[in-house]
Formats: structure tokens, C-alpha cells, sequence
């Protein structure tokens, strides 16, 4: 009879790779005492697609087609992540307006990521709703990146030398009735979501992160600024036209799954009026919007290394890159932010969590798990 | 003052560097030899306040035969990073592990050893991560063939039955879409010749 006692104090089960509430194709291996969890393993692999050894055998301009695909949600920050990488190497300069226009993208595509953070999040805990919102709104800013660019959700414009086209006519205007539209809906986001009982009983006091840990460790983006840290690559070393523009960095101490949601509400807001400033800006910025860059064979990139990061919808989002003289880039590592927060950190905030509290506590990180087996 | 100008001639007066690349305002990458990387590791981490690790990256220099190690750390302000670099023999040299500092390097140590066949002493446990049951080279070694391995491991479907190869049948196309036009221009200077007769 022990033994079947001792059998039976843990069940294991495996929250995905199948699983309605996992952040993409991931799995965490969970040992269940009752509801509350003992133990927790993350597993990757059911994803891997081998970016890093792409890119070895390719050259620079066929490697750029394959970066935007590490991450479906914000493709963005990886293009302009190779592209600062490939330009500090080669010692290209791009214009202010190529830079100007790379902001305006970078934070277009930072709102689309963050509103589908919030229906990812509000479906962990039942308010099916806003999901349906939500992708609704993001539509409307993947229409202007069709615009832009030609392409929904992969955009491939960001390109090593400043960006392929010029604005469309009128795109600003658009731009702008947008964030008017935004703004609006903002509104009614925070009734429907962050202002309901039933996220604010979920959320409140549950996934505190231990604030000793953050620094040392590593954990950026909205886990550090729900712990009350007040850092952001975009304030902390500026770059492209960060430092022109005025924005705040939203800090809450609470830690926990509803702080963080609520630093990205504010951060939305903070995007929005990054946009409008960019709106005023751009028609005023000069420059060519795309530097000449050597023909496709003739791009070699020296015998160097570098390290650019950028702040991403999720967090720090960082490219090594190591040239030897060739046309072909020797390595690329890409470092995102969810690689620490899906082991070091998720692993030790589901001990002792409920089962039911899983999912919410997964996409309040905001892991992606393509970033994590590149 | 910035801090990465600064460090440098206190981390070179300590430490037999062999060099210090201050790259950009924000980024310098220190190169030591491997027998001293621990204890400079030490001292950006206690005194320097490098106290974060971002990343290990590592780059293959098979002409070289080295492994290139890269331990990439920011500064306790989060304004600056550095590059920490030693280069290791592609075979047979181990490196020992950092997870007694830095928890997010168990992840990281794992990869590489699955990556790059690095073994790293005192991990605690560096199994697969990404691969499953690999036993192949390890795949971000530069003579690691992706082309070949396909060629070996995997057929190429053969695709339906009525495909046609796109090659001859666009050769097929064109010598058709030629004899039309040269028939038709023959045709056409016929009638001329007809029109001019009557």
C-alpha cells in the first residue's frame, strides 16, 4: 500500500506542444500535486528550423529574406537587427529619413505585437472577446504595412543601406487617423480587459517575480519594468531616432502578471504617441532613403564581429554577428528575450503556482518560442 | 566618463589582455588567452559591475582550427556591453561552466554543447535541447554539410506522375510559340506577295 501511496502523491502531465493555452510550439513538463505544481521543464525542438545555419551558407542579401521569419508576431526587429548588425560591419551610414521611416515601422510593429499579446492573454483567462478585438485592430495596422510594403506580416523593408521604398501618398495622414482610432479603442480595451474583475482576481499576486533576480539574470522588457526597474534599450543606448523623440518609460513594483499587463497598456499608449511625434517628423527629415550598397556578390563583410540589441515588443532582442572577408556572413546568433524568461524564469514562477494559472503566466512573459531554437 | 574607456586601462594594467576593441560607444570586446578568462570574468562581475550575462555566442574559425568563445555581458546601468572572447582547440578542450553564477547559463551551455560538441565542466546536466536523438556531427560545426546530410537522409519526392519537366517543357513552348511566328510571317509575306500581284 506505500507504494502506491508514493506512486500516486505526483502526476505529470505535459502542457503542450497542443495545447490552446502555450505561446506557440513549446512544451512544459509539469509534476502535479493535486492542482499545485511541484516541478516545471521546459522542452523545445518541435520548431526548429535552423536560421543559424541558414544564414552560414547564404550571402548577405539571401540571408535577409530568412531573419524576418524568426519571429510571426514582430518581424520587424529582426530585420532592423541585421540590418544595424550588416551596417556596423560593412561601416554603412544610413539617412535620418531612412531612420526616421525604420522608427515609424518599428513602432507600428510593436503596437501589432503587443495587441496580440493582449488577446493571447485575455483568452488565458476566458474573456474571449478581446481576441477577436484585438486581431481586428491589428488588421487595421497590418493594412498599412500591406500599403507600405506590399507584405501582411512578413515586410522584408528594413534592408541593410535604409529602406526599399518611399512612403505612399497620403500614408501619414493614415497613419495618424489611426492613432486616432487607437486611442479610442484603448479606451474600451481598458473596460472590457484590464479594468475586469475577473483578470484583476486572476492576475493580482500571482507570478511575482523575485526583483534580487532580475538584473543579474538577465529578464528584460516588461518583467523588468513590472519589477520597477526603469530600463529601456531605447532610452538606456539610443538607437535610430530614439533620442529626438520624447516618450516615457511605464514602471509599475507590484511584479506580477497584472503589473506587467499594465506596463504594456501604458506602453501601447507611449507607442501611439511615438507615432504621432514620427507624423510631424518625417516630412521634415532629408536624406536618401536607401545608401548605395555594393552588388548582391560584392557585398563582403570584414573580418569582424559585433553585437547590436534593440528593445522588442517582448524585450531585449540582441544580433551577433561575425564577418571573415566573404560574401557569406561566417555567424549569426540571435539572442531574444525569451530564451531566459521560457527556462531560468518560467521554470521557477510555476513551482508552486495552480495548474489553471499556466497559460496566463506564460504569455505575461511573453515568450515566442522560434526566438528560442533558432 | 564613459565606462567602457575607462575600464580599459584598469582591466589592461590587471590582466595580460591581448587586445581591447572599444567598438562603439556601447560595445567593446576584451580578448584574453583561456587560462585567465575565469578570473577576468571575476573581476567585470565584482568590481566592474558587468553584472548581467547576455549571451555565449560562439563562432567556428575551422581554418584556424579554434573555436571562438564570446561571452557578451552589460553593465549594471544597462548602458554599455562587452564582449568577453577566448578562443578554445575544435577538439577535445573543455571550458568550465558558468551555471554556479548565472542560472541562464544552463540553457546557453546546452545549446552550444549541442551545437558545437563544446563540453562544458560541471554542468549539471547537458542534455539535448532543440535536436532529438542527434548523433550526427554537431550541426553549427563549419564541416557539418547541410546539403550532403539531405542528399544521404532523405529522398526527394518525385512529385505526380503527369509532371512534366519545366525545362523541356518551356524549350517545347518556345520552338512551338517560333514556328507559329514564322509560319505567320511567312503567311503574311505571301498575301503581300499575292496584293502586289493583283
Amino acid at each position: 500500500m506505500q507504494t502506491n501511496k508514493t506512486i500516486n502523491e505526483t502526476i505529470k502531465i505535459f502542457h503542450g506542444p497542443q495545447h490552446p493555452g502555450i505561446t506557440g510550439n513549446m512544451s512544459v513538463e509539469l509534476d502535479l500535486a493535486g492542482e499545485t505544481i511541484q516541478r516545471a521543464k521546459t522542452h523545445v525542438g518541435y520548431l526548429h528550423r535552423g536560421f543559424e545555419k541558414l544564414v552560414e551558407r547564404r550571402t548577405v542579401i539571401q540571408a535577409f529574406t530568412i531573419v524576418c521569419r524568426i519571429c510571426v508576431p514582430e518581424p520587424d526587429i529582426n530585420e532592423q537587427n541585421f540590418a544595424a548588425a550588416v551596417e556596423d560591419l560593412a561601416g554603412i551610414e544610413i539617412s535620418e529619413r531612412a531612420a526616421a521611416i525604420r522608427t515609424m515601422v518599428l513602432e507600428m510593429a510593436r503596437i501589432g505585437a503587443l495587441m496580440l499579446w493582449m488577446g493571447g492573454q485575455a483568452s488565458s483567462v476566458g474573456l474571449d472577446i478581446v481576441p477577436q478585438w484585438c486581431i481586428a485592430d491589428r488588421d487595421l495596422i497590418l493594412d498599412l504595412f500591406e500599403e507600405l510594403t506590399g507584405g501582411r506580416v512578413y515586410h522584408m523593408y528594413i534592408f541593410p543601406g535604409g529602406v526599399r521604398r518611399e512612403l505612399p501618398e497620403g500614408f501619414l495622414e493614415k497613419l495618424s487617423n489611426l492613432c486616432d482610432h487607437l486611442e479610442k479603442r484603448m479606451e474600451r480595451y481598458d473596460k472590457i480587459f484590464f479594468e475586469n474583475a475577473t483578470f484583476q482576481k486572476r492576475a493580482i499576486g500571482v507570478g511575482i517575480v523575485d526583483k534580487n533576480e532580475v538584473i543579474p539574470n538577465g529578464y528584460s522588457g516588461q518583467v523588468l519594468r513590472g519589477c520597477g526597474f526603469k530600463h529601456d534599450v531605447r532610452k538606456d543606448t539610443p538607437y535610430l531616432l530614439y533620442d529626438r523623440l520624447d516618450f516615457e518609460i511605464p514602471v509599475r513594483n507590484e511584479g506580477d502578471v497584472y503589473a506587467r499587463a499594465l506596463v504594456r497598456r501604458e506602453e501601447i499608449r507611449q507607442s501611439i504617441g511615438l507615432l504621432r511625434q514620427l507624423v510631424l517628423i518625417i516630412p521634415d527629415t532629408t536624406g536618401e532613403i536607401m545608401q548605395k550598397i555594393p552588388k548582391h556578390r560584392k557585398f563582403k563583410l570584414p573580418k569582424k564581429e559585433t553585437w547590436v540589441k534593440l528593445e522588442s515588443g517582448r524585450g531585449e532582442m540582441g544580433y551577433y554577428m561575425a564577418g571573415d572577408g566573404s560574401e557569406k556572413i561566417r555567424r549569426m546568433q540571435v539572442r531574444g528575450p525569451s530564451l531566459i524568461h521560457a527556462y531560468a524564469l518560467l521554470e521557477r514562477l510555476l513551482v508552486g503556482s495552480e495548474l489553471a494559472d499556466v497559460a496566463m503566466i506564460m504569455n505575461s512573459l511573453g515568450i515566442c518560442p522560434p526566438e528560442i531554437e533558432r | 566618463m564613459n565606462i567602457l574607456a575607462s575600464l580599459q586601462p584598469q582591466l589592461c594594467d590587471k590582466f595580460e589582455t591581448q587586445a581591447f576593441d572599444l567598438k562603439r560607444d556601447d560595445l567593446a570586446q576584451v580578448i584574453v588567452e583561456k587560462k585567465i578568462w575565469r578570473a577576468v570574468m571575476d573581476y567585470l562581475k565584482e568590481e566592474a559591475g558587468f553584472v548581467t550575462l547576455l549571451t555565449i555566442t560562439c563562432t567556428d574559425w575551422i581554418e584556424e582550427e579554434r573555436f571562438e568563445l564570446n561571452y557578451i555581458f552589460a553593465h549594471e546601468t544597462k548602458r554599455c556591453d562587452l564582449m568577453l572572447s577566448f578562443s578554445i582547440a575544435r577538439d577535445g578542450e573543455s571550458v568550465q561552466t558558468l551555471t554556479d553564477r548565472w542560472p541562464q547559463a544552463e540553457v546557453m551551455e546546452r545549446d552550444l554543447h549541442e551545437m558545437f560538441g563544446i563540453v562544458f565542466e560541471g554542468h549539471p546536466n547537458l542534455a539535448s535541447f532543440a535536436l532529438e536523438n542527434w548523433h550526427h556531427t554537431p550541426p553549427l560545426r563549419r564541416e557539418f554539410d547541410t546539403l550532403a546530410f539531405v542528399n544521404e537522409h532523405f529522398e526527394f519526392r518525385k512529385g505526380r506522375e503527369e509532371n512534366v519537366d519545366v525545362k523541356a517543357e518551356a524549350k517545347r513552348l518556345r520552338a512551338l510559340k517560333k514556328a507559329k511566328a514564322q509560319a505567320e510571317a511567312e503567311a503574311k509575306k505571301e498575301k503581300g506577295a499575292d496584293d502586289a500581284d493583283e
